[in-house]
């Protein structure tokens, strides 16, 4: 049916299939590469228990997924419904919070709920008697990555509902619906279309975890394959076994991906983010108060613990350091490249997906989108490393390529996330306007798609770059002594005893995230307007 | 067509010159692990200090994540590694390394060596050493564990963090001083361990972290770890707590490549890292104890520090025999 109201677009199809096509090629070559240079075919693998972990880790990831929605949900409409100064600035720190190292949140996260974080402190001086530690364990786990991914949900679900046009708000004012039937006349069904992408890419987040559960889970018992492959690869130099338990992970993985790409998205209406009001009665009004309250503590509070450890102590020293400042170029001229190379490739692939009706097609061109989360930072790493080596390239003339592209594919699966939706529902609601008034594809982007996407298009260039400015899985095998980005410099300095450089280092990361969250949505959305 | 010719035999004399360049001043390219090659770390003093001795060549440092990661790295580049010689294995994986067959022997004798027990290792050169130990604030606790048993015994609520021997140089060292110290008892010290481990991070740094936040009362680190903060930070309240049963040292190893185009600089480069002047460089960067004795140029918080009655040894082959085994026991354990 759709096939009748969608532009004929063989270009944006062929492109983005081509696209598909190549990452899908690109990482049957990583893992190519590993297996052929597995020297020993037999390995000591299989001493893992893989049930168990399979059992444990689709616990963890699930409880993190429902968890992480839930709370996204709620603080995504408290935001939207208040008005209030520093609310830009709040809705920065919120978004943050995904693109900040896993190491970072969870140091943060300790500063507050640890055995001698302030609550403890706060209570024993208050009460005499400390909280205790709910910081560790699986408690530990889903509190850090629901930190970590409902805040990142929520952002993804704000901007949906930001975008829902004043005139439908006004009509809901007018028939005094309240804040339920509000909720799920007018929000749900702009909301539901990024669910089940939401849904998959914080399950495969939590599923392929592997900092924040080593150092919040207490210990073996709470694991991930994602060690299991960290262990085969480096203590057993078993590559095989590696690739074995890698291939278990991504078809795992994979059903996943694939109930996520089945689904389509809801189509949804646009129009410019809104700043319309919406009167709610007073314990509605309370009732987001508190939330936003509750999110705040549970969320800014470590990470303003972050800025403030880092501000305090160690930075005039770190300014005062060449080395900081080429590393802090470092990063943001990466960080830059990727963003624009990811804005290329999810651009290509959503403007394909949206313009075909094939339910199959569809599946295949979001693959390749989550692909890349389900391949664990070390296999590729390294088969990224073995493929730079067959090419004859030295891998540290091939780093920063490699760096760029190997953070590109990662912030794909958000890139899409957050641009896949609306330009599908403007493929569905202004098709049959397209076709009729005879656009060319290029015609139909600039004229329709692009300035509908402007502020879309900035909070994915946020997202991208910020993943860019603190990855440290990809720069792992390629760094040098004298090519490291910031992320690098503060392990560097963490496994030196500079706990203070690497806080302070922590703190600018941090700081530049929440610049980069809230100065790029905002440009793009003037620039796009402007180009109207 | 003058000036043609002159920029021809402009171009022609340059590349007659650039291999000649390159062959008198070559680059020794060494891999270490990150915190080796920190500006803050040995690095930096032990490359200005070659290069001064070693009439005009350069050394180059390729930095891994850890120094396992080099070792590995090497290993997947086989005989066409561009790595000269690695600095920063220790001795529970140097058995493994050596096995790999890539690393050339030395002549070297080391009647000097003030390390706690001998040395005989034609492949690799040792150049600094700790004992494993677990540290503590004794601001928080009073009276230290002055065994594993003494710290089974600890109330719960005396939590340790250790690391993941999968991953980290000290986990595994762990495993190996409980294997030491207790044989066959080792599975059973572990079980006791289990209610007091918070956590099993990665890497060294995270569990250090973890202790100086305050949320592990000990951390897996090293005897020297105390120095650091007595140098840097001038806090003497950071102590390595002692065991009776032995601690076991680890020490740090470089050995030079067989596929190394410049092996005689690569030895040159293990000679120098055994010399007084680099050993002054090690303890206040790499935070170890230097090899040799340096007399007054070791800093007195390294002299002063606390060194254990007794040191724990276990054989190449005994480690490369049972280190899997042991660390499936552990994980086992802890689960």
């Amino acid at each position: 049916m759709t096939q009748l109201t969608l532009p004929h677009r063989p270009l944006r199809i062929a492109a983005a299939t081509t696209l598909a096509l190549a990452i899908a090629t690109l990482i049957a070559l990583v893992l190519w590469a590993i297996f052929a240079a597995a020297t020993s075919a037999e390995g000591s693998a299989s001493r893992i228990d893989i049930a168990h972990l399979l059992r444990m880790t689709s616990i963890q990831a699930g409880l993190t997924t429902i968890l992480s929605l839930a709370v996204g949900m709620a603080l995504a409409w408290a935001l939207n419904r208040l008005r209030f100064p520093g609310r830009d600035l709040l809705v920065g720190l919120f978004a943050s919070a995904i693109v900040t190292p896993g190491m970072v949140v969870a140091f943060g996260l300790l500063s507050i709920w640890g055995r001698n974080g302030w609550l403890n402190q706060a209570s024993e001086a208050l009460f005499g008697f400390p909280l205790g530690n709910p910081a560790f364990g699986l408690s530990g786990i889903l509190f850090a990555h629901v930190i970590l991914d409902g805040a990142f949900a929520a952002r993804i679900m704000l901007a949906r509902l930001d975008a829902i046009p004043a005139n439908r708000l006004k009509t809901g004012q007018s028939l005094a619906l309240n804040a339920w039937q509000r909720f799920s006349i007018i929000d749900w069904p702009a909301l539901r279309g990024t669910l089940p992408g939401l849904a998959a890419i914080i399950f495969l987040l939590a599923f392929t975890s592997f900092p924040i559960v080593l150092l919040l889970g207490g210990g073996p018992a709470n694991q991930t394959l994602e060690v299991a492959i960290f262990a085969a690869v480096r203590q057993d130099f078993d590559l095989a076994g590696a690739v074995r338990l890698a291939l278990t992970q991504i078809a795992v993985c994979s059903l996943i991906i694939l109930a996520a790409s089945a689904l389509t998205p809801v189509p949804t209406s646009f129009g410019a983010s809104t700043v319309s009001r919406w009167r709610d009665s007073t314990i509605t009004r309370g009732l987001q108060w508190l939330t936003l309250g509750l999110c705040t503590v549970g969320f800014i509070l470590p990470l303003l613990s972050v800025l403030i450890d880092g501000l305090s102590t160690g930075i005039a020293p770190l300014l005062a350091r060449s080395a900081f400042w080429w590393a802090a170029l470092s990063s943001l001229v990466i960080g830059t490249a990727s963003a624009l190379l990811t804005l290329a490739l999810a651009l290509l692939l959503a403007l394909g997906r949206g313009a075909t009706g094939s339910g199959a097609l569809r599946i295949l061109l979001g693959i390749p989108a989550f692909a890349y989360l389900a391949v664990p930072a070390v296999v590729l790493s390294l088969g990224f490393f073995l493929l730079v080596r067959s090419l004859g390239a030295s891998p540290a003339t091939a780093a920063p390529y490699v760096v760029i592209l190997g953070n590109s594919l990662l912030a794909l699966p958000f890139a899409m996330a957050t641009l896949g939706p609306p330009l599908e529902a403007i493929a569905r609601t202004r098709g049959k306007l397209i076709r009729s008034l005879g656009l060319s594809g290029w015609r139909q982007f600039i004229a329709i798609e692009y300035p509908l996407l402007g502020k879309d298009i900035g909070v994915m260039l946020a997202l991208a770059f910020c993943f860019s400015l603190g990855d440290l899985g990809v720069i792992a095998l390629f760094g040098t002594q004298d090519f490291q980005t910031l992320p690098l410099m503060m392990f560097r300095a963490l496994g030196a005893y500079r706990g203070n450089d690497a806080a302070a280092i922590a703190a600018i990361l941090l700081l530049g995230t929440i610049v980069a969250f809230i100065g790029l949505p905002r440009l793009f959305e003037r620039i796009a307007n402007a180009a109207r | 067509m003058v000036k043609f010719t002159r920029l021809a035999l402009a171009v022609l004399s340059g590349l007659i010159a650039t291999p000649a360049l390159a062959q008198e001043a070559p680059t020794l390219k060494v891999y270490t692990y990150d915190g080796f090659a920190a500006e803050w770390g040995p690095g930096p003093s032990l490359k200005a200090g070659f290069e001064a001795i070693c009439g005009g060549c350069k050394v180059e440092f390729i930095a891994a994540d850890s120094s396992i990661g080099t070792l590995r790295r090497v290993q997947l580049e086989g005989d066409t590694t561009e790595a000269d010689l690695i600095v920063g294995l220790d001795t529970a994986i140097a058995g493994e390394a050596r096995a790999t067959g890539l690393f050339a022997e030395h002549n070297f004798y080391f009647d000097n060596l003030t390390l706690p027990t001998g040395w005989t290792d034609k492949a690799f050169v040792p150049f600094d050493y700790a004992h494993f130990a677990f540290v503590y604030d004794t601001d928080a606790v009073a009276n230290p564990p002055k065994s594993f048993e003494e710290l089974i015994a600890m109330p719960d609520d005396f939590k340790i963090v250790v690391q993941d021997p999968r991953s980290a140089t000290p986990g595994l060292g762990l495993v190996l001083w409980i294997a030491a110290a207790y044989g066959d008892r080792a599975p059973e010290i572990w079980a006791g361990l289990k209610p007091h481990i918070l956590t099993v991070t990665r890497e060294w740094s995270e569990s250090y972290n973890l202790f100086l936040e305050g949320e592990a009362d000990m951390a897996l680190s090293y005897t020297t770890s105390p120095a650091y903060h007595i140098v840097e930070e001038d806090d003497t309240t950071i102590k390595a707590a002692l065991f009776e049963e032995g601690h076991l040292a680890q020490t740090e190893v470089a050995g030079v490549l067989k596929s190394s185009k410049h092996q005689e600089l690569a030895f040159q480069f293990l000679d120098y890292l055994t010399s007084a002047d680099a050993q002054k460089v090690i303890p206040t960067t790499n935070w170890m104890f230097p090899v040799i004795d340096l007399g007054a140029d070791l800093n007195p918080a390294f002299a002063a520090l606390p060194q254990p009655a007794k040191t724990l040894t276990l054989t190449d082959a005994e480690i490369e025999a049972n280190s899997q085994a042991w660390i499936d026991e552990m994980l086992a354990a802890v689960q």
